[in-house]
């Protein structure tokens, strides 16, 4: 929309626009279609690190096993040639063994090999999928974003036979992470079962990087076995157990521990709350909860659903006070009481520079389709009036006041 | 956007992962080799030469096998791909943003909202079963009642598009009156294909007997459009050539379809785009900007969590701009019902205030800001968007 300022415009003006660019009314697309894209791509992170920290795992824990077994062969035949009494057929039998082992280790071998494969085609499935994104089928890709950012709310939430039949039904299964939560499914039944031992294994299975990230995840669980062996009234198993399992991590979470042997003192039907709060049932909760956080960690995920963070960000980018009022379009989101009651601790959106939708049409009012202002003050888009005026002879009509004009009464407002 | 430079780290990794894994394969052969040699020696021994042989045997396949240098063997591959394994992950991390939850609030969301919302969104798209599935599995029975109201909806178009529009006529006649308000042509849309179709499937004949008892009652609306489709009649069989091949267009179809799914959502009182795709959508162009912006307020977390606006605009699309905002180009704020957009008469728009200090409480005429005329506050009046 052009200015009409003269090139000496000595706007005297006590404080003068600051940023006095034409820049029409709306209109403005802040990055081109491209940019967005890309920055659209790089959100993307979590999408390519799980199946590779799978992969890696798969990796670690093939090899290590071969390593194992080698390892454990060589050092037989150390031990049978190291002993003194067998016979040529003990031997015999003995390294006929052996080389059954070693057959068995070739097969695990290529067995493994293969699982290997079969990850690392869904990393680079992964890594096909967002190079495929461009101008051209952008919707259609948009379209499984929103499907993979479901499936891995509903996995986060142990919707699983909702998240496996999405991703089945629009054949995304590469591109979204059910067999990684397939792991992380046995140790949570588990814990809603009120048993620790698949979680434990899970602990060592992951140890050297539960230590890096410092997880107490582990001391946690066995703090509630021992709490359950006092409500049994085990209490010597417990204290035998505290001694094996708890005190190693004496130094490091005294106080914790403290608390929880103080226990013994008590009944699991305790109403001191310290103690009643760690008989409560609503701890294996807790546990679930924290062994999902440390799962995602370790996977890379985002300890928050996608949908969660996308929602959030969406939200407090579409929040205005306008959202509220009674005449809110349908077409804006938080027109709906439930999006309205997500976007409630959300902050406002800001805006620089105006924006104005035609009350009729609800297209954008800018310099192709510049603002018309009625007599009475209403301001409607030049479409819609031409349109209105067009079908009854020059007239206009306010649809929010009934006032009736001639087509030739408007003006066009300058918006900058 | 360095893909490229990502997959050829990737390829690089795989193929140290091949390396690896054969190396491994060799070792293991090497070690059945030696073994299995060493078995046949023994097996061909003369019994008489017995224990001693056998025992140096034995010892010379450990000496031989302790040779192999299996460890080294098997590290040394190892090491390389869990070198490549980690520069893969960093990366990831360069190219792409680590951490996208940094510019999370810290406020739960109400799982029970976003599963009636996701609920409801699988419903509208159509996807029935998986929405009954995901009300069975979150047990939120209440999510399911959108399903019902949708299902017509999709059978509707479903009869559509196999160019049956009895349907969805007769869903029009039930809500004529409510449609009425919304002033759309999608009746006669539907009547003008049919009356295509049977012209050209049928002929001249049929399709003038339809459009006497169909399209004749819109006669007083839409005159200019069934004078077009009558002038049509005269081409019967060779329309394609016509002047009017304009009609037999698909899009036409598609633009029907979008028109009634439009009208569909618009009685049930819904949006016609999915809000929980529109509100992603959003999310996904805000998020960058958010992302930028928590990084620069990362020591200042707390104020993060609380403010009430945000600090800097998240530009959107113009498909996501629901409401006029007037933001007043002198002071910058958003236009409030205490601080209205005014019209100057040199038709430039300010807020009130910028206009009350401007003219010193309105005790003297003051000159726009953009271009030399004068006003007065007398003059300047009111807008409403």
């Amino acid at each position: 929309m052009e200015m009409d300022s003269l090139p000496n415009g000595n706007s005297a003006a006590a404080s003068p626009p600051q940023n006095p660019t034409p820049a029409a009314a709306g209109g403005m697309t802040p990055f081109p279609k491209l940019t967005q894209l890309t920055e659209a791509l790089k959100l993307e992170h979590q999408f390519l690190r799980v199946p590779f920290e799978h992969y890696k795992k798969t990796i670690r824990t093939n090899h290590r096993a071969v390593e194992k077994e080698i390892t454990s062969v060589i050092s037989n035949v150390a031990d049978v040639s190291d002993s003194e009494n067998f016979s040529k057929d003990d031997a015999v039998n003995h390294l006929t063994s052996l080389v059954s082992r070693l057959q068995g280790l070739k097969r695990k071998l290529e067995e493994g090999s293969r699982t290997e494969h079969l990850q690392a085609q869904k990393c680079r499935a992964r890594l096909n999928h967002l190079e495929s994104a461009d101008a051209e089928n952008l919707a259609e890709w948009n379209n499984t974003r929103v499907k993979r950012i479901l499936v891995d709310y509903m996995l986060r939430m142990s919707y699983y036979e909702t998240a496996e039949k999405l991703a089945e039904s629009s054949n995304i299964q590469d591109l979204v992470d059910i067999e990684v939560f397939q792991e992380a499914k046995k140790v949570i039944d588990a814990l809603q079962n009120k048993e620790v031992a698949p979680a434990l294994a899970w602990c060592s299975d992951n140890k050297s990087r539960l230590k890096k990230s410092k997880s107490k995840f582990e001391f946690q669980l066995r703090l509630q076995e021992f709490i359950e062996l006092v409500r049994g009234e085990n209490n010597l198993r417990a204290i035998t157990y505290a001694r094996k399992y708890l005190a190693p991590w004496g130094a490091t979470h005294m106080k914790e521990l403290q608390r929880v042997m103080a226990t013994l003192a008590f009944k699991s039907n305790t109403e001191c709350t310290t103690y009643k709060a760690l008989f409560e049932p609503k701890q294996w909760d807790f546990l679930v909860d924290q062994f999902k956080q440390e799962f995602c960690k370790l996977y890379g995920m985002t300890l928050e659903p996608l949908l969660n963070i996308y929602l959030q960000a969406g939200l407090s980018a579409l929040n205005t006070p306008y959202c509220y009022e009674d005449d809110c379009t349908k077409e804006d989101p938080l027109s709906q009481e439930s999006f309205r009651k997500l976007a409630s601790p959300l902050p406002y959106s800001k805006q620089h520079h105006s924006k104005l939708v035609c009350y009729i049409t609800k297209e954008l009012m800018d310099t192709e389709n510049p603002p018309q202002v009625l007599p009475n003050g209403y301001v409607y888009s030049t479409k819609a009036l031409e349109e209105m005026a067009k079908k009854n002879n020059g007239k206009i009509t306010c649809p929010r006041t009934g006032l009736v004009c001639n087509y030739s009464d408007l003006v066009k407002a300058y918006i900058s | 956007m360095e893909l490229s430079t990502v997959k050829d780290a990737f390829d690089r990794v795989t193929k140290k992962q091949k390396l690896s894994c054969s190396k491994s394969q060799e070792v293991i052969d090497q070690v059945g080799l030696e073994i299995e040699q060493t078995l046949t020696k023994i097996q061909s021994v003369d019994d008489t030469s017995f224990p001693i042989d056998l025992k140096s045997i034995l010892a010379e396949l450990k000496v031989k096998l302790n040779a192999i240098g299996l460890q080294s063997q098997l590290e040394g591959p190892q090491k390389e791909l869990n070198s490549n394994l980690s520069k893969y992950l960093k990366l990831l991390e360069k190219v792409f943003n680590p951490d996208i939850s940094k510019a999370y609030r810290n406020v739960d969301f109400d799982h029970h909202i976003l599963n009636q919302i996701i609920a409801s969104h699988l419903y509208r798209q159509g996807l029935f079963d998986l929405g009954d599935c995901l009300v069975n599995e979150a047990g939120e029975p209440e999510a399911s009642a959108l399903g019902s109201q949708f299902l017509e909806m999709y059978q509707i178009l479903e009869a559509v598009r196999i160019k049956n529009i009895e349907p969805a006529l007769k869903w029009i006649s039930a809500n004529r009156e409510a449609l009425k308000q919304n002033s759309t042509s999608l009746e006669l849309k539907l009547h003008r294909l049919q009356f295509v179709e049977i012209l050209q499937k049928k002929g001249r004949a049929d399709a003038l007997v339809y459009a006497r008892t169909h399209l004749a009652p819109f006669a007083s609306i839409h005159l200019d459009e069934i004078q077009k489709l009558m002038g049509s009649l005269l081409w019967a069989g060779k329309l394609e050539k016509s002047p009017y091949a304009e009609l037999l267009i698909p899009a036409h179809w598609d633009n029907m379809t979008e028109e009634l799914t439009r009208q569909f959502c618009s009685l049930l009182g819904q949006s016609y785009q999915s809000p929980l795709t529109v509100a992603i959508a959003a999310g996904v162009e805000g998020l960058p900007t958010l992302l930028k912006l928590a990084n620069v307020m990362a020591a200042k977390k707390q104020e993060w969590q609380a403010m009430k606006q945000l600090p800097v605009p998240l530009e959107l699309g113009k498909e996501f701009q629901f409401h006029s905002i007037f933001v007043c180009p002198v002071s910058r704020e958003q236009a409030s019902e205490e601080n209205p957009p005014m019209l100057m008469p040199c038709l430039h728009v300010l807020c009130k205030q910028s206009i009350m200090k401007l003219s010193k409480s309105s005790t003297r005429s003051f000159k726009c800001p953009y271009c030399p005329a004068d006003a007065s506050v007398a003059q300047c009046r009111q807008l409403y968007f």
